[in-house]
Parts: C-alpha cells; structure tokens; sequence
C-alpha cells in the first residue's frame, strides 16, 4: 500500500551565523520601530499574495517571490565573502555549497524555492512507494535525463546508487550517510561499493531495503544532495584518491554546470578555491524534464572582500546579489534604503542557552525556569540586528516547521515564565524561592563555568546571560573562545562540565519536528565527544515520547506529536530559547530573485532573472 | 665577502629547516581544532570523523607524520594538499604570488617615494609649518588602522560606491597579464591605502636619521669644501642617513609579501595574505603551514640580503 | 659691553705693525667681527668685536678655552656659521675683499679653494662611507674642471705631499682603515687639494697622541714654508702654539684680551688670564713639586656675560671697580705690537708678573691692600 506523500526536506547544515560588522560603524539596527510583523496570510503592496511569518511589509520573502515569468538570458553577479567548504555534491553540507550543487544537481526529490515541506519529484518520476511493512521504498526514475559533458550519457538507477553508495567511501565520508541511511541493510560495512542496502532491478527502478522500519528518514533524505546522480565508470578513478578528487572533476545533470575544460577539469576553469566559481548552462539539460525554469545564461560567483563594502556594491550596482550573509549594518541599510531589494526568509534556525541538566545549579527544573524568566530575550535579538533578522523564540520547534503552531506558534505556551520577552526579574524571584532560594537569588557557594564564542554578535550575547547570571546572584566565569574551539573542546565534551552556553544553535535536516527536538534534547544522543544533546537532557518520559513519535508516519500525525514533545520540553524548560533566526538576502535592483526557504534564503539559480 | 655570504646563507638553510618543525609542532601537536571533525560536518559519527581523519594523514603517529612533512617540504617542495579543496598548496599558493606581490612592490615603490622625500624635506626644514604638518599627518596615518583607512578610501573614491567616483573600487583587480592598464588602475587606491602607513613611518625615520647625521662633523667638513648644499645632503646626509631604513625596508617588504591580509580582504584582491586567512578559519593546517613557510623563507632571505647588502653599503661592517 | 652691531671699545685700537713676510696688505683683515646666536635661552654673543690681520706666509694661534668664542670666529671666517642661523656684523676682508656679504654661492667658492679648513677629529670629519681618495676628488671637481683620473692622480700627489707613504694604495682606503696621524694627514690633504691661500686649523692636533702631534705640526710648518700659506691655528694648547705660531691671539668670553708676537708672550705676558694658562702648563723644567694650577672657575656663559670686565670672576686681582668698567685692548705703553685689555696698572702688572709662581696669591694681598691703582 502506497503511504500518502510524506514530508521530505533537505535542511543543510547551518550558516555561520550572521556576517560579522567588520570595522564599520553601529551594529545594533532599530528597525523595530519601523516593522510591522505580517501575520501569517495576508499582506498589502505589490509583494505578493503570500507572506511569511515575522517578515515586514515591503521586504521579500520566499513566498512572494514569483516562481515564473522572468526574463530569460543574461549574466548574473554573485559576490560573496565566504568561500565554498565543499562543491562535491557528496560532500557539500553547508548552506553555502547548496547553492551550487542545487544548480548543477538533481536529487531524488527536491524542494521549490517557496517550500520546505513539500517535494516534487526531480531525478524521480514520482511519488516513493513504500511497503506495507515500511522496510522496503521503490523510487522510478525520470527518464531523457543527461549528464554534462565530458560524460554525456543518460541518467540510470545505478548512477543514482552509486551517488548514495560513494558517501561511504572514507575518501568521500559523507557526513550524513550513516545518520540517514544507517538503516539500509548492510550499511555499516559499506565503504563505497555496493551493498545489499540499494538494489537496481533495472535501469528506470531503484530500491532500498531497511533493517528497521525508519522508511520516513531514508525517504526524507533523498532530498539531500547524496542521491544526485553521480557515473561511476566516471567517478571511479576519482574516488580513488585520497581524498577523493570527484568534486574538481565533476559532471552535472540540473540546468547549469560549473564550468570545465574539455577533459571535464573543473578546478582552475569553473572553480578557483578563495577566488570565484563560474556556472555555465548545462549543453545537455533539457527543460522539458525539469520544474526549473532557468532564466540566466550564466553566473559569476566571486569570492571574497569586505561584507560592508560588498553589501555595498550589490545594493547600489547593477545584476548582481550576494548570497552569504550580509553584514549588519548592510541589512539595515537595506532595510532603510533600498527596501525592495531586501529578502527575509523565516525559519533559519534558532538560537538558545543551554544549561547543564545534569549537575549543578541548573539541574534543578525551577532554576531554568528562573533563568527563562530573568533573560531578556529582545536585547539578545537587539545585538543580532533586532527584529528584522530575528522573532523572540518561545519554545522549540521554529515557525515553517510542521507543529509550530500546535507548539503554541509566535506567542509560545502561555506559562509566566515564557510572558516576558524583555525578563521579568520578579517571576525569576518566584521561582528562585520555589527552587530553595528564600531571597529570589542565588546564595550557593558554585561559581558557574560559561564558555561562548569570540566575536560579535556572540560575544555580546555572552554578556548579557553573563549579566542576567549575575542579577540572579550567581558568581560566573566567562570564557570566550573561537566558536569551533567551543564546541569540539567545551560545550560538546560533557566531561567538561560546563554549566552554561550561550551561544548555541540549530537548524533541521529536514521540516521535520523530529529533525529539529530529537538530537539536541533526547538523553539517548548524549556523546562523550562531538556531543549535541548541549544541555545533556535526559528526561525519561520524554526520550520515550521521542523513540515512538520517530516510528509515525504521516506528516499530521508527526506534526501532533512533536509539538507535544515541544511542549513538555518548555515545561521542562530544558534550555532557554532566545533567538528564531530569519535569513537577510539582498539583491540589485535589477535582479529578479528567487530565494530559498528551505535553504535560509538564499538565491536559486535556477529561478532567478535578470529584469 | 664570499665567506661572509656563505655563512650567511647557510644560517638561513638552517634556521628555515627550525620554522618547518616548528610550524609542524604547532599545528599537529597544539590544534585547537580538529580539521577531520571541522570537515565531517554536523552530528559526525565518531566513526566518520575517524574516517575523515584516516584520510587526512592525521591518524599516523606523529614523528612518521613528521618526518613524512620534512622529507616532501626539503626533498620535493611538496607543501601537501588542501583538506578542502584538494587542491594542491604549492599551486594554491604560487596562483596567488603574483597578486600578493604585485601590491607589495607598487606599494614600496609609493611609500619608499614619498616617505623618504617628506622625511629629507622636513628634516631639513625643521620645526617649519611643512615639518610640523607632514609629521603631524604622519602620525595620523601611523595611528590610524589599515583596514579602516581602506573603508574610508572605498568609500570616497571608489567608482562604483563611491563619493567621487575617481579609481576602481573592491574586486577590480585583475592579473597583469591579462589586461595591464585595468590591473595598474584597479591597484591604486589599494596602493595608496598599503603604502600610507608606511610612508608615514619611513617619513619620521627619515627625518630623524638625517637630522642626526646633519649633526655629524663630515657634514661640516663637507660644507667647509666648499660643496653645493644639494650634495651635501643627498650625497653625504642621506647616504649615510639611509642605513636603518634599508634593513627596516627589507623586512616590510618580506613579511608584506606574506600577505597583506587587510588590505587583500577590503580590495578584495586574491592574494596569499587571504588565502592564509581563509585556511585559518577552516582550519585548513596546510594551506596555513603553507604561508608560514612562505613568509619565514621570504623574511629570511630579505635578512640575508640585507646583510650582504650592508656588507657593501657600509665598509665598516665588512670584518665582523 | 657693545652692543651688535656697534663698533666695541675693545677693537678700536690701532693692528700692530709686523714686519711682513711678503710684501703687500695682509692677506686677511678681521675687523670688529661679532657672531650671535640667537637661541631659546637667550641671545649667546659668542664673538664680540674682534679683530686682527694676518699676513700671507705666516701662522696666527688663537688661544682660549672651550666657550670663548674661539672655534665660532674661525667657522664664521670660513662662513659656516651662516648654516646655524647665526647673526653676523663687521668686516672680513680676504686679499681685500668683503666676504660676509658675500652670496652662498660666491662663498662656496672661496670655501675649500681660497680658504680651507681642517677640523679636531679626523675620524668624525671624515665621511665613513666613501674612500679617501673619493673624498679629496671631490674637493677637487668641486672647484676646478679636472677629469676624474686627472683627479685621482693628483690626490695621489697630495698624499704624498702630506708624507703618508704608499700613496697609491692608501688612496682608495677608509678612513677607519687608516691611522689616527695618517687620517689627520689625508684631512690636510683634502684641504690643500686647491691650493688654499689660508688655512684654518681648527684644534688639529687634540684628538692625537703627543708623538704624533709632533709630526703633523712639523708637516703644516712644513707645508706652509713650501706653499705660502697663511694659517689660523686654534687650540686651547699653549704648546702647539709655542711651536708653530708667529702671533698669537688669547680669547675670552667672545674678545680678544691680550695679543702679541708669540715670543713676547710666553716671555711677558701681561694679561691675568693668560698667567694662568701658562701657568696650568706642566713643563719638564722646574721644581717637581710645583703644582699645576688651573685658572679657578669656570667659563663665563655668553648670554649673560659678567659686568664690567668679562674677567672679573676668576680674577684673583679683581677689585670692586672691575665689576663696573669694561677694559678696551690697548697697547703697552712703549712696545705697540702688544697689546692687553685689562684694568690693572701696567706697573703692577709687571710687578705681578715678575714674581714667582707661589708669589702670586700673596701679590693678591698687596694689590688689595694697596687699593687705588691707576685706572683706565
């Protein structure tokens, strides 16, 4: 029996966070007094019928953006300050490196611009079939699909197997492999070869065979660039190298293709690493086969520069966007100057301060109550750009993610603790005497470990839970480290014994409650190292409710159980929430872009036009 | 003075083998981060991580990763490959030379002109309304920071986001190989921005070197010769004047040579200084252990240079 | 006291006549010279209306200590004073012709050529980075038009001419290569290169040892008998100037206080001042127990000079009237070539100078008590 389509989204791995100001001027914008919050549904002005959550009238978003209709040809300007991590479609993780392979690649299914949970069939010809006992998906693949030169050829189910059977290949150790498709058969010996897990009966038909009945997470997955088809007799030598060299040499299947020499040499022609990157229309793609409708001839990716003075350029110049963050102060100028050219996509991620629930101060359920109620969740946003780029986060899964309004939407659920956006040191008193403090402080002896990250706005955000601490009457010492320094040494190490870190965040997979509550709060998914359970929460009940809302399937029945799950985690206040995040875009005035809000907004390629 | 640059340069050798082992120490045996785990992404497996770094090399014990490092460093000039790009860091790092040194050398010539002719000059008219504003603007230009004086410029004169639309603002660069007269105008204002602060240096050391050696009584003895004052300064001041600025010159240009990582980042010029930069965030060791490496040979062969140099210059030196 | 520009008391005394060595005007006529430097301080009148002649040939010794104006009289007549801002007034004639109000450019041409000047230190005066033999080719090209090898091949002879052997090689040395007397030599070489009607020697011999002394003294008597050469000889070392001057000048705080041919000097000197700078000699000769005695005090500052006689001081004769009155230079009565400015009585002088150097405190006594002498 066919299940009705489930919800598959591909979430990539989160940006850095917003751009730093560099040396120029005020970083704090003040929109807050010019924003009107849209509410969901209805808007005013020429920007469309649709409007997102917490998006100001007048700014674009991913559901006003036209998806047809724009002009075809010419060539598009992106700048940008930040360089790739990785153009391998097997490799590419990070929302930056989206926006390449999203261009040049075709997954299984993929995700429209104005959508996150809602895929269309792209290398597939339909909907996945999955078996009645949920262990075995049958996917079809589309067919008149071709590669680019040098390779040519149509598109088979075995290129498609082999782009998933390469992430285990230690010479391309994808990332996610064993985290979404551990459940195939077989999957833990796979290095790169074939495994029982995949199977091609024939050319148009692909199969995966689970050991366990996770058929919702493989099938999520295969929005993710992983099953972009990848030809082996191609690949091969390449894969061989260590590390493997694929990504320089790369063939493609979407509308455009980096450029490459007649050899199919991508590294030094289309990409040249810290400098620029260069798409060009893919010979072989044909339209006829694609939901992209791939206005542009040609884009010019260039790397590097100051973000103000970029922020700058694209605002005032001509056919041009930039597609990593602005810069602060580049956001508000946008804002105040040149607004239609501003994009806001709701949904980026969301910022919290976790709190050690197993030792110490905090792991008493009252204290984190105290602390959710002392903090001043407007002024965190305010340093991170205030409104604009930021909605004060209530409980835990974010708005655009199924369950969010069951989870209690904007506004969150109505406990006291939760009604003061800007603190409330008195119901932070009240709950400081329930927790064994008579005076509404703290009188204990323990002086709190708190390790964040350098750099603005981080930093700023540091002080201000720093500062809220210590109006609790708590002694602290903070730390201030490079942000990857504190997760892979403090915050992530439990033997640390961290008490408090304020800089953390997360993003989702997938528009999925599960993709969003499950590694950072499930007590099963404490590690030793590497650890993302930040707060090290382990509440029995509520590991149960996780283990059996992971097996639904059916994206209302999910929906329900996982905003419950939020629920009892705001009840149990396991970390305090500050920051949804909202991700800036800005494009030139004579560019008519398209951006992503499954992938923080960020420019599509393959549907923006010049005017 | 054959001996005295052999010795030289044999101290060079060694003292480069020294930098490589040490580079070597401080990024394997004192990371702050773990480049497999930076490359395996979110939520990695320690299984991945362990794959990852199997990959990378990391996973060797450390003297054979060492050793490993020296021999293809001295052996084959092999500065190993990037973690993200694969690409090779010899490559990475030669593609960029050419822009690095393209902005140090015009620089040098603007601010070795300038700096020197506003310190002979205000050295000479002392305590004058032209010394106590050239050396007032000097220090302005000392003080202020390059990064900033290079928004400041951007912003005023850039043709694209500028004020007055005079000069090529950021991202204009192109190599001189491809079109010289873009690549001359697209690295003025970057010029100018580089050398500001140090014209300003070399102003005030010029000024004060040569008010010191005006002192001196060969000067009297030349003016008692009955020599044309111009002589006197240029042949006799500022000859012997210029000695501390040569070996100050040599290391600014070495170490610039290295990257200038502000200047490169504002202009958006794709220069070693940058690429350093970026290996750093990612923890990409060899691209970084890459850099320092240039850097180090580049500072010590300007130090040996500057010694043979001196060894001509000044007879004085030559029997030490 | 006189003020710039005015003609000074002291200089109003007629020059003495010397039978000269070559027939004709002197060859350099200072009239009245006074050279002020105006500094933060204060206006320092470090010359103040002096003069005197020099014959061609013949050697001039201008006596004082560190601070009396000795060493800005002789840069003034050269006219390297004009470079440290100096103020200058009266007449410098060379051959008869004005040199003060000469251009720089007129001046620089005098400079090295007609008049030469060789300095204390031959190691500091000479430039550390080029050869000598580069240095003396300068001087030459700079004021004749000569080939460069030409050039070479006469600094070669000048070398030889000064007695530093091996010429030929020794002219492509450093100076820090050379010998503090060779050095000095290859100095009074570079000097002579145009054939300077005078030379100004400005302590040539106090950076060196005695035996050395010895030997460039000999040279520049030497050099002067050969060339004809006039010199101005300034040194605080009574010796040098025993050996080699025909005439000698003692300066003090700026003036002139006593000259005379240098026999009649050493012979009988009349100035206190100069007691006591002959009398802080140590000799060879005489009682070893003798004492050295050093003129008590220091020089006076030239911004703010002592009133009345500049000497009054360090005077161990001074009476209160001295504070008062400025003494002129004039001659003694009956011997016109000498001449002293000083306000005690001629006799008492004779009588002071007379006795025996122990004597002279206790002649303090007398002068005091025998209270009124003559004035002037």
């Amino acid at each position: 029996m066919t299940l009705a389509p489930t919800r598959l989204v591909a979430r990539g791995r989160a940006r850095r966070g917003l751009a730093p100001g560099g040396f120029a001027l005020a970083t704090v914008a003040a929109a807050a007094g010019a924003v009107a919050l849209a509410g969901c549904g209805s808007s005013s002005g020429g920007v469309g019928a649709a409007s997102a959550v917490g998006v100001p009238i007048g700014v674009q978003s991913p559901l006003s953006q036209p998806l047809s209709g724009g002009r075809r040809g010419g060539t598009l300007t992106v700048l940008n300050h930040e360089d790739f991590e990785s153009i391998d479609p097997g490799i590419a993780y990070f929302t930056l490196d989206y926006e390449i392979v999203d261009a040049t690649q075709r997954p299984l299914y993929s995700n429209k611009p104005n959508t996150i949970d809602d895929p269309v069939p792209d290398m597939a010809s339909g909907q996945p079939q999955i078996s009645a006992d949920g262990r075995t998906i049958t996917v079809h693949i589309r067919q008149g699909v071709h590669f680019s030169p040098p390779v040519d050829r149509e598109v088979t189910s075995a290129d498609v197997a082999y782009g998933i059977e390469r992430g285990a290949n230690p010479n391309v150790a994808n990332a996610y492999f064993h985290s979404y498709f551990g459940s195939l058969v077989g999957a833990e010996k796979a290095n790169g070869g074939p495994f029982p897990g995949i199977t091609t009966p024939n050319r148009e038909t692909i199969v995966f065979h689970l050991s366990e009945a996770k058929a919702q997470i493989v099938a999520d997955a295969l929005t993710l660039p992983l099953s972009a088809p990848v030809p082996e007799e191609y690949a091969k030598r390449f894969d061989a190298r260590k590390p493997s060299e694929y990504g320089n040499y790369q063939v493609a299947t979407g509308p455009y293709m980096l450029k490459a020499d007649a050899e199919g040499k991508v590294l030094g022609v289309g990409y040249q690493p810290g400098k620029s990157a260069t798409l060009v229309r893919n010979p072989n793609w044909n339209a006829a086969t694609d939901f992209r409708p791939a206005y542009l001839d040609q884009i010019d990716i260039n790397i590097g520069g100051d973000p103000t003075v970029i922020g700058r350029q694209v605002l005032e110049g001509s056919d041009m966007v930039q597609n990593d963050t602005p810069a602060q102060p580049i956001v508000k100028l946008a804002y105040e100057h040149f607004r239609g050219q501003l994009s806001i996509s709701p949904g980026a991620g969301s910022r919290y301060v976790a709190v050690n629930n197993k030792q110490g101060p905090f792991a008493n359920v009252d204290v984190r109550k105290a602390l959710w109620a002392a903090l001043d969740r407007v002024a965190m946003n305010k340093a991170r750009g205030g409104a604009l780029v930021s909605d004060v986060m209530t409980h835990f899964i974010y708005p655009e993610i199924p369950g969010f309004e069951a989870a209690g939407g904007l506004a969150g659920p109505s406990v006291d603790y939760n009604a003061y956006p800007s603190g409330n040191m008195q119901v932070a008193a009240k709950y400081m005497r329930l927790a064994g403090y008579p005076s509404g402080r703290y009188t204990g002896s323990s002086t709190l470990q708190i390790v964040g990250a350098t750099g603005s706005p981080e930093a700023e955000d540091a002080e201000i839970v720093n500062q809220t601490l210590h109006n609790l009457g708590f002694h602290t010492r903070l730390n201030l480290v490079e942000k990857s320094v504190m997760y892979e040494k403090f915050c992530g190490v439990p033997s640390e014994e961290i008490d408090v870190c304020p800089n953390v965040g997360w993003i989702a997979d997938f528009a999925d409650g599960q993709a969003v509550l499950d590694v950072p709060f499930n007590g099963e998914h404490i590690q030793p190292s590497g650890n993302q359970n930040w707060g090290q929460v382990n509440e029995p009940q509520i590991n149960r409710a996780m283990g059996a809302a992971e097996t639904l399937v059916g994206a209302g029945a999910r929906a329900g159980a996982w905003a419950n799950i939020d629920r009892e985690l705001v009840a149990q206040a396991v970390a305090i929430p500050y920051d949804w995040e909202k991700a800036p875009s800005i494009e030139s005035s004579d560019v008519a872009g398209v951006s992503d809000l499954w992938n923080g907004g960020t420019w599509d390629y393959s549907f923006t036009s010049l005017k | 003075m054959t001996r005295y640059i052999v010795r030289r340069v044999l101290w060079g050798l060694l003292l480069l083998v020294l930098v490589g082992a040490l580079t070597f120490v401080l990024f394997h045996v004192f990371p702050t981060a773990n480049p497999a785990r930076l490359r395996a992404g979110r939520n990695p497996s320690p299984r991945v991580v362990a794959e990852i770094s199997r990959n990378l090399g990391l996973n060797r014990p450390l003297p054979t990763q060492f050793w490993l490092y020296m021999r293809g460093l001295f052996l084959h000039f092999n500065l190993g490959y990037s973690y993200y790009s694969e690409a090779s860091v010899r490559s990475l790092i030669f593609d960029r030379l050419a822009a690095t040194a393209s902005l140090t050398i015009g620089a040098a010539v603007i601010w070795l002109g300038c700096g020197l002719s506003v310190g002979i000059i205000s050295a000479l008219r002392r305590r004058s309304r032209l010394d106590r504003a050239s050396m007032g603007a000097a220090l302005v230009l000392i003080s202020a920071p390059e990064y900033w004086l290079g928004l400041i410029a951007i912003y005023l004169f850039a043709a694209d986001i500028g004020q007055v639309k005079v000069l090529p603002g950021a991202g204009s660069y192109v190599p001189l190989t491809t079109d010289p007269w873009k690549w001359f105008t697209s690295l003025l204002l970057p010029w100018l921005v580089l050398a500001a602060s140090f014209a300003a240096v070399y102003a005030r050391l010029m000024r004060a070197s040569l008010i010191e050696t005006m002192g001196e009584d060969y000067i009297r003895t030349a003016r008692a010769k009955g020599l044309p004052e111009r002589r006197v300064v240029l042949r006799h001041g500022v000859r012997a004047a210029i000695n501390p600025i040569i070996t100050i010159f040599a290391l600014d240009v070495g170490t610039l040579l290295g990257g200038a990582i502000l200047i490169e980042t504002v202009f958006d010029i794709p220069g070693v200084g940058r690429l350093a930069y970026e290996a750093i965030t990612h923890a990409d060791f060899p691209i970084v252990e890459g850099t320092v490496l240039l850097v180090a040979l580049v500072v010590i062969v300007a130090n040996i240079l500057v010694d043979i140099a001196y060894a001509f210059v000044d007879p004085r030196v030559r029997y030490s | 006291m006189s003020a710039a520009g005015e003609p000074s008391a002291a200089s109003t005394a007629p020059e003495p006549a010397l039978a000269p060595a070559t027939p004709g005007p002197p060859l350099l006529r200072v009239e009245d010279l006074c050279v002020q430097f105006p500094t933060e301080r204060g206006l320092v009148h470090a010359v103040d209306g002096v003069s005197f002649s020099l014959e061609r040939g013949r050697t001039l010794g201008i006596v004082g200590e560190s601070g009396s104006g000795k060493t800005a009289c002789s840069l003034t007549l050269i006219g390297l004073t004009r470079h440290m801002g100096a103020r200058v007034s009266g007449r410098v004639l060379l051959d008869g012709r004005e040199l003060l109000g000469l251009s720089e450019r007129d001046m620089r041409r005098v400079r090295g050529a007609e008049i030469a000047m060789i300095f204390q230190d031959p190691l500091s005066s000479m430039h550390p980075l080029f050869t000598v033999g580069r240095q003396i080719v300068e001087a030459l090209r700079a004021h004749r038009d000569i080939g460069r090898r030409a050039a070479r091949e006469r600094a070669v002879e000048l070398l030889e001419l000064v007695g530093i052997a091996q010429a030929r090689r020794r002219v492509d040395a450093y100076p820090h290569e050379l010998s503090g007397g060779m050095r000095q030599r290859a100095m009074i070489a570079m000097a002579l290169s145009n054939d300077p009607k005078l030379l100004i020697a400005d302590e040539p011999t106090s950076a060196l040892d005695v035996t050395v002394q010895a030997q460039i003294l000999d040279l520049l008597a030497r050099l002067q008998r050969e060339l004809s050469m006039a010199i101005v000889l300034v040194t605080h070392d009574l010796g040098v100037v025993a050996e080699m001057a025909d005439h000698v000048a003692v300066f003090y705080a700026g003036r002139i206080v006593e000259r005379a041919p240098a026999q009649e000097l050493f012979s009988h000197p009349e100035h206190p001042y100069t007691w006591g700078l002959l009398q802080s000699i140590p000799t060879l000769f005489g009682p070893r127990e003798r004492e050295l005695r050093p003129i008590a005090g220091s020089p006076p500052s030239l911004i703010e000079r002592p009133s009345g006689c500049h000497f009054h001081p360090r005077c161990p004769y001074a009476q209160p009237r001295h504070a008062e009155v400025d003494p002129w230079l004039e001659p003694l009565p009956g011997d016109r070539d000498h001449q002293v400015a000083c306000l005690l009585a001629p006799q008492l002088r004779r009588q002071l100078s007379s006795q025996p150097a122990g004597g002279r405190a206790a002649a303090g006594a007398i002068v005091s008590g025998a209270g009124r002498e003559a004035g002037a």
